[in-house]
């Protein structure tokens, strides 16, 4: 929102630096987003005469000029239809910047040059050159009246002024301060002085007390009138029958005001007005004069106001009494608005109608068939509050974030509603010598008014950690017109003033006491702990430490998107039902709230051998979620923590092996032994994983058999599909088992304090004998004999055409009881012997 | 059909293709299309089969064996060729601050309902305060949160019976959050918070900035000059963004001020429907993103490069 500084000073007295202010307003309203200060962009610009106008030899629209600045004449070439000899005009003189370029990059400096070899001293501006508008055919006159040949435009116009353009969002809960006046009043607190209320506030109390209204659903019921205070009755002519209105729910449309006007002629002003200026510092384009007062109200007050054809809209409505009715659209209903479109309505829309036939979108934007022309002979102006919340899907749905609706979903308090239409009437009736057709008709069914809100000082210095005394409370206040009353039983009773519909509870209070007098002011202090201490975070601490020891064996971590797309799933072998579906996603890559990491990792490895990468292992740690792991205790989504590694591998080696020592390492350092078993695909999850060909296994926990997750290479026609090469493989692993394990106490065998004996075997096996079961044997033989043992597999070979393999172990063994002599050596290593026979058929070589 | 009936059914089509130039002008559309949408069919079909069949064809492992037949014992890479993501070990090190200011930590969740991104937090359905988060949601109406607020009503749910031991709250949240933002150098959809929650029975504004200035300092390890500015969030009365005037360390001058956060003290409703006595406990919260933290200690210009999974980016950081 863009705020004049000048017109803020109109309402309230600002004697501090303009720096200060800005500050000030920073600190303690609302962030400033930016400052312009137009006394640069409209820097050495002249009202001037002109003098005499002829014609360019040899040119159908270009005209010499003279023209008189004050004290000197000078040629400007002119192209503008408008341009005549008296009326006084722009003058952008050489070496003075146009102002429509002045943020531009390379603003355009105006210079002397020859025009069809005529001389031409700078140029005379129209509106738009001066950034005031769009349109481009004429020039800029002034009224004579404001200004005279020599004047500096900048000055009559009151463009020697500061823009504040402030960050909407951080006023989401303050309608009063999308208004000139509610933004002064809260400078005036915070600058600590007493705002002094306009005459549109001030009247309010006794305006708000009036009645007429009528109940809702209540077809035949009236609509009293409310007295104008500054028509008088001679020019209310009542020759036709009045306008009533209907609201048929109080809770869309909580207030509705119109009044009807004659003797409407739209004569655009053949003048710049100071209305069109404002308007164009506020960030608004001046549409027509009727418009423009709608307008400008608006940015004073925040209310916005709405003008209809008055007998366009009986036409339409097509019964000889008009009734004005609000009700919501019903569902698919059609409205063809002022912009030429035609949209279909939601049944959250609110329409207002004339006779039930659509002429508005509620606080959006009017029907083109209630449109004002130059035919229009009589008006209607709107005035009304709507529901926020209705409004806000109106926005939403159709788009449509005109400066009124970005008003109108701030929530503008309901009793504004007539007292800024009084204000147009007057306007109208004043300055534009139209006369009100009728006194205003105001519906206005509930009104209400602000409670009470008591506190103690003491609770608002506890909240804020301050010592505020009761002066300063009611100082503070006051100055923003709330109504403060201490005593000494009750403490403080405060009334919010009607506009403020933001104040519900003490903390409202506690905030505007502590931000009008400064946050900064706030002395910090640290709160006191006790020396307990905190709760572990084993997840995190888990990740943290599978991140170190992942990163430490040479992998890479990577971050990846939540989001998937189907073709991602789809290619991992996974089913797009059992993911969760985002419906408002951002592309359809992003669709998909992911079921494992796997995919997402399979896809960055492409990226990064495409990159030229080689001999990599990407990992990520993070969160993931199928349907078919059902719903919490709390009805959401369960989550799964997860460690997945893709990795590359351009050596010889088959990639299984080398994402199953990586998981193995990572599995020892977490303090988990673990086995690798063939087994079957069963879920999303091992989806991608070739376990059933046997290029892939699970991880099973050694000691407590859980089922940690699933290590290996991929099915070659994911492989494939993804463009990767077959030497990738890596590993997916719930984070939850491992955490569930960290409770399980695991027994290590104590340490023997004989000497340890080291002895290679190799056994002959069959070729399709799982290793694991050889190991397995072997394990057995020495735990029966109660031995300390390791066992290291060394080598696994096998020749050419030959149905059986050779493995080799390194064994070390030690006793609890004696230092082993040769003949216990042989006796425990026969034992293997024997048992690996009998159990496998495995012949030691 | 196998895929060798397949190819010759495939074969007869493309001979039928040529009749089309022997039928009248008005039937050939009709009769291309139909023998291009068979042909497709085939094609898909055939083309499955072949993918199965590059299934079926891989040599099974034993994937019990810690090695490969006749190959040399694998081994893991070295330490020098490893790395840790930096939004990871800048979390890592704002959770162990927090830690040692003696708040717990609990990492947010990725799915979340209405009721704890928005309900549980005062933003009344409808409220044009939730505009400003532009939320996913997924068909059955689950939400990737957008902040780690989500974690408030869950936070103060479990510390309430320490609170009501003469304790207090100290927690932070911290996880990846999600907003429907499109992709720019400065603006992703999936980016990282943490967030604090303190109750006590005489927290108040004063120690919620202290404990932010403390916070700043020990993460910059620095003197750091501070400021608030009144801000509006449903889920605080009164609300402020947190500002610190940018450390020198990271390239900072005298008046630059760097926005961090947005605070303020938990409004009552949200106490409340914690089922905390608002009149008896006080609390702030606030929350922050990650990433721009991260972005100005290695000067990183782009966003986007987080979670681009690029080993080029990536290797940077150890």
């Amino acid at each position: 929102m863009k705020i004049s500084l000048n017109w803020l000073k109109e309402y309230v007295d600002i004697k501090v630096p303009t720096e200060d202010l800005i500050q000030l307003i920073g600190s303690r309203l609302v962030e400033v987003e930016e400052t312009v200060d137009l006394s640069q962009k409209y820097k050495g610009i002249k009202i001037v005469e002109v003098k005499t106008v002829e014609k360019v030899a040899g040119s159908d629209h270009l005209s010499k000029c003279i023209i008189n600045d004050g004290s000197n004449e000078h040629p400007v070439v002119c192209g503008a239809p408008n341009v005549r000899a008296g009326m006084l005009a722009v003058w952008l003189a050489p070496g003075v910047v146009l102002p429509e370029s002045f943020e531009d990059e390379e603003p355009l400096v105006l210079d002397q040059r020859k025009i069809m070899g005529v001389e031409s001293s700078g140029m005379l501006a129209g509106a738009d050159e001066l950034g005031f508008g769009t349109e481009h055919k004429t020039i800029a006159e002034i009224d004579p009246a404001m200004a005279r040949a020599g004047d500096d435009f900048a000055e009559v116009f009151q463009l020697n002024d500061t823009i504040i353009d402030v960050e909407n969002k951080s006023l989401t809960h303050r309608p009063d301060c999308f208004g000139i006046i509610g933004f002064a009043r809260e400078v005036a607190g915070i600058l600590g002085q007493k705002f002094v209320e306009p005459e549109i506030f001030g009247g309010a109390e006794e305006l708000q007390t009036s009645r007429g209204y009528i109940e809702d659903g209540e077809i035949d019921s009236h609509s009293e009138s409310l007295e104008s205070s500054t028509v008088s009755s001679s020019q209310i002519i009542k020759q036709y029958k009045q306008l009533e209105v209907k609201i048929a729910d109080p809770n869309i449309c909580p207030h509705y005001s119109a009044a009807v006007l004659e003797h409407f002629s739209e004569k655009p002003s053949q003048y710049l007005s100071t209305t069109t200026v404002l308007l164009a510092k506020s960030g608004m384009r001046s549409v027509s004069p009727i418009v423009d007062i709608t307008n400008y109200l608006m940015l004073l007050t925040g209310q916005p106001l709405h003008a209809f054809d008055y007998d366009k809209l009986v036409a339409v409505g097509g019964k000889e009494s008009p009734e004005i009715i609000i009700r919501v659209a019903k569902k698919d209903e059609k409205i063809t608005l002022l912009d030429g479109k035609t949209i279909s309505c939601d049944v959250n829309d609110i329409l207002v109608t004339s006779n039930d036939v659509p002429v508005a979108l509620a606080g959006a934007m009017g029907a083109a068939n209630t449109a004002i022309d130059e035919t229009t002979k009589r008006i209607v102006i709107e005035s009304a509050t709507f529901n926020l919340y209705n409004l806000r899907r109106t926005q939403m749905k159709h788009g449509i974030f005109s400066e009124a609706i970005t008003r109108f979903t701030k929530g503008q308090p309901p009793a504004l509603a007539t007292l800024v239409l009084q204000e147009c009437v007057d306007f109208l009736t004043t300055q534009y010598e139209m006369s009100l057709a009728y006194d205003i008709i105001d519906c206005y069914p509930n009104q209400t008014e602000n409670a009470p809100i008591n506190f103690s000082v003491y609770e608002l210095n506890k909240l804020l950690g301050t010592d505020f005394t009761y002066l300063d409370v009611d100082k503070t206040l006051q100055n923003v017109s709330f109504q403060v009353s201490t005593d000494a039983d009750n403490g403080t009773t405060v009334v919010a003033p009607w506009w403020r519909t933001d104040i519900h509870i003490k903390e409202d209070i506690f905030e505007e006491i502590g931000r009008l007098n400064g946050y900064d002011n706030i002395p910090s202090a640290l709160p006191s702990r006790t020396f307990a201490g905190i709760a572990a975070d084993q997840l995190g601490d888990l990740k943290t430490q599978i991140r170190q020891i992942l990163a430490s064996n040479g992998a890479n971590e990577v971050l990846t998107y939540s989001f998937v797309n189907r073709s991602l799933l789809e290619k991992s072998g996974q089913d797009l039902q059992n993911s969760y579906k985002i419906i408002n996603s951002i592309s359809p890559d992003l669709e998909y709230f992911r079921q494992s990491l796997t995919p997402s990792l399979l896809n960055k490895a492409y990226v990064n051998i495409k990159d030229g990468y080689s001999d990599f292992a990407l990992f990520e740690i993070n969160q993931a979620s199928q349907k078919s792991d059902g719903l919490t205790s709390e009805n959401i989504p369960v989550m799964k923590h997860k460690v997945c590694v893709v990795l590359h591998n351009n050596s010889k080696q088959t990639a299984y092996y080398s994402a199953q020592i990586l998981a193995k390492e990572l599995l020892i350092r977490l303090g988990v032994k673990v086995k690798f078993l063939p087994a079957k695909n069963a879920s999303s999850i091992t989806a991608p994983f070739e376990l059933d060909m046997q290029r892939a296994a699970e991880i099973r926990d050694e000691i407590t058999g859980v089922n940690l997750g699933v290590v290996g290479e991929y099915k070659r026609s994911i492989i494939n599909n993804m463009k990767l090469p077959e030497s990738v493989a890596g590993f997916e692993i719930d984070l939850e088992s491992i955490l569930q394990r960290a409770s399980t106490n695991v027994k290590q065998l104590k340490e023997s304090n004989y000497p340890s004996v080291d002895r290679d075997i190799t056994f002959r096996v069959a070729s399709d004998l799982p290793y694991v079961e050889l190991e397995e044997s072997i394990r057995q033989s020495l735990k029966d004999q109660k031995l300390k043992f390791t066992i290291l597999p060394v080598s696994i070979y096998q020749s050419e055409e030959q149905a059986t393999k050779n493995i080799s172990f390194a064994l070390t063994f030690a006793s609890h009881e004696k230092t082993l002599s040769g003949d216990d050596i042989s006796m425990i290593i026969d034992h293997i012997i024997i048992k690996a026979k009998d159990s496998l058929n495995a012949e030691v070589v | 059909m196998n895929i060798e009936q397949l190819k010759q059914e495939l074969a007869t089509l493309k001979r039928d293709q040529k009749k089309i130039t022997t039928l009248p002008p008005e039937e050939r559309r009709d009769f291309g299309q139909k023998l291009n949408q068979r042909k497709q069919a085939i094609e898909a079909q055939i083309a499955e089969l072949e993918s199965q069949q590059r299934d079926e064809n891989v040599a099974p492992l034993d994937v019990t064996a810690p090695m490969g037949v006749n190959e040399k014992q694998p081994s893991v890479m070295t330490a020098d060729k490893g790395s840790r993501h930096p939004l990871m070990t800048e979390l890592e090190r704002i959770i162990h601050i927090y830690n040692l200011m003696g708040f717990s930590a609990v990492e947010s969740r990725q799915l979340d309902d209405d009721f704890h991104m928005f309900g549980s937090l005062n933003f009344p359905e409808g409220h044009p305060a939730r505009d400003g988060y532009d939320t996913f949601r997924t068909e059955e109406d689950f939400i990737p949160p957008a902040h780690t607020s989500n974690m408030q009503y869950r936070i103060l749910q479990d510390g309430k019976k320490d609170l009501e031991n003469g304790g207090q709250i100290a927690t932070v949240s911290y996880g990846r959050v999600f907003r429907n933002e499109d992709l720019d150098a400065t603006h992703e959809h999936t980016f990282y918070q943490c967030e604090g929650v303190f109750v006590s029975r005489d927290a108040n504004v004063g120690q919620l900035i202290g404990v932010l200035q403390e916070f700043f300092e020990r993460y910059y390890e620095q003197a750091l000059n501070i400021k608030t500015q009144p801000s509006y969030f449903p889920f605080t009365e009164p609300s402020f963004e947190f500002s610190i005037e940018k450390p020198a360390s990271i390239g900072g001058k005298k008046g630059d001020w760097l926005e961090m956060l947005g605070c303020g003290m938990i409004h009552p409703n949200v106490l409340k429907t914690a089922g905390i006595d608002p009149d008896k406990y006080k609390g702030f919260a606030w929350g922050g993103g990650i990433e721009r933290l991260v972005m100005l200690k290695y000067e990183i210009d782009d966003i986007r490069h987080f979670e681009s999974g690029k080993l080029r980016f990536l290797k940077e950081f150890k």
